[in-house]
């Protein structure tokens, strides 16, 4: 018997005019798994997870998490997914604390304020508003309030663009954490080095397509390579970070 | 370890953020309107300004036994000049900002509904325009020596219903505005449309009597004519009151069908 999935995605498909974003897109995510999606900008992954968290409708296919359609059974899906969006911006004057404080009051059993802050280590910067966060604080609040009504599902969305080295690194520790209490995790990633940490599971997308899917392992077998990134070159044709 | 191939159960109790939460975010909302305290200078400023540039010549001219023009003309024009730029100029720009930076997107998946956010909009303008209605009012009566409205109780339910029309107003206009600079330019051309229609410059006797006879029945017209019968003491008729409920109803009607998380 296998373990029920936590998320199911079939055969989803998105056009924006003439524009195929997502094409004939299928994935399954254990619970407890970390799924990294990969692909080079416009290969569709953003709209995707999108769809996953019920942003967006399909044109066709479907979507469960955790057994629920995220549009039909909004209410309750919410209660259980966590979403931190690309490029989503926070009320910029108010301050951490604040903003904590709100976000964990649209949940019946939130995670207290202490500890998002200690997750995300930014108990410092309780009093600073959004505004004046530099960029990998701002992404670091953006997780904490991800995580505020303990979520089952997170979805990350490029978690750690644009981050220096040690914000990276505090981020994937985060990311450990998670993984330690059995979170299910989505990650929308263009870091190589990340996504073989932290992923148990890769999906590859191109052109709205799924090119691969498969263990980061596996995904390097497959291509005969040496690494993850070389992997990724032989099967896409791209290199993905120089592609950003 | 689950290993089953049904979903793992989920609470079928369904939790929505309730009236503490909404006090909440009314609170967030509030602090971002002070901090950025620009937003507040046009609705506090302007009524301001042509209070105290019209007050002079009509706190002597009586038009009843104890009221001035002051009172019957020039404060409910005044008091729906603060509510119509609060409800169509500020709030729309508030939440065009919103979904132009992401905000509403990120709100939008959350628990947070729709209608909680946009009722925290609501509740914050009129926390707003009560502070310039009082603003206006203190300096009308402690400077010109105004005095407050004959019937203090239908002047208020003008009051309310005129708030809740203009915010309605004003969410056909952050719903159908694309950019924050397009809510800016939609609400201006919205507050000029009701306000010069509804007398502002001048009177609504200088007018065409068709476009008169419109802007009567506009939110703005309506209120300044309700608010002038509360203020006389005379029984304020059904007109302008059907006019500012028919407003709430399209309003909210547009609104509804129109609006979008990002």
């Amino acid at each position: 018997m296998s373990r029920a999935p936590a998320v199911e995605v079939e055969h989803l498909a998105k056009r924006f005019g003439n524009t195929v974003a997502v094409d004939d897109v299928s994935l399954r995510i254990q619970q407890g798994e970390t799924l990294g999606i990969l692909g080079i900008n416009g290969s569709g992954k953003s709209t995707t997870v999108e769809m996953i968290a019920g942003l967006r409708p399909p044109d066709s296919g479907h979507v469960r998490v955790l057994g629920l359609d995220p549009r039909r059974d909004r209410g309750a899906v919410r209660q259980v997914l966590g979403v931190q969006l690309q490029d989503a911006e926070l009320h910029s004057a108010l301050t951490v604390a604040e903003l904590i404080g709100l976000y964990r009051s649209f949940y019946p059993d939130p995670r207290s304020a202490q500890e998002l802050l200690d997750l995300v280590e930014l108990e410092d910067k309780r009093d600073t508003r959004f505004e004046r966060l530099s960029g990998g604080q701002q992404q670091r609040l953006s997780v904490a309030l991800a995580l505020a009504g303990k979520p089952r599902v997170v979805i990350l969305d490029e978690l750690t663009t644009g981050l220096d080295p040690a914000s990276r690194r505090r981020m994937w520790r985060t990311l450990d954490r998670l993984r330690d209490d059995g979170v299910t995790i989505i990650l929308v990633s263009h870091t190589m080095e990340e996504v073989e940490r932290l992923c148990d599971h890769i999906v590859l997308l191109e052109a709205g397509r799924v090119l691969a899917s498969a263990t980061p392992a596996e995904l390097v077998a497959r291509a005969g390579t040496s690494t993850l990134d070389e992997a990724f070159v032989q099967l896409t044709g791209h290199d993905l970070e120089v592609a950003e | 370890m689950n290993t089953t191939d049904t979903p793992a159960p989920v609470s079928t109790r369904i939790h929505r953020p309730g009236l503490r939460s909404l006090a909440i975010l009314v609170l967030c909302e509030t602090k971002m309107v002070i901090r950025d305290s620009a937003g507040l200078i046009v609705p506090l400023g302007l009524p301001l300004l042509i209070l105290l540039t019209s007050a002079g010549s009509t706190a002597d001219q009586m038009i009843t036994a104890d009221r001035t023009a002051l009172d019957l003309f020039v404060l409910p024009l005044v008091i729906t000049m603060v509510l119509t730029m609060v409800g169509v100029l500020n709030m729309p720009s508030f939440l065009a900002y919103y979904r132009r930076t992401g905000i509403l997107r990120r709100l939008a998946v959350t628990p947070a509904s729709p209608v909680m956010v946009l009722s925290a909009q609501v509740i914050v303008s009129i926390l707003q325009s009560a502070l310039g209605i009082i603003l206006a009012l203190v300096v009308a009566m402690t400077a010109f020596g105004a005095k407050p409205p004959v019937d203090l109780i239908p002047a208020f339910g003008v009051l309310a219903l005129t708030a809740t029309a203009m915010c309605a107003m004003g969410m056909i206009v952050a719903a159908s505005a694309p950019t924050p600079n397009s809510a800016v330019a939609f609400g201006l051309v919205a507050f000029l449309l009701l306000g010069a229609t509804g007398g502002m410059f001048g009177g609504t006797q200088s007018l065409p009597e068709p476009i008169a006879e419109i802007g009567a029945h506009l939110p703005f017209g309506a209120s300044v004519e309700a608010l002038g019968a509360a203020w006389a003491g005379q029984p304020i008729g059904a007109a302008p009151l059907l006019s500012l409920a028919a407003a709430i109803v399209v309003g909210v009607a547009v609104a509804a069908w129109l609006f979008r998380w990002e």
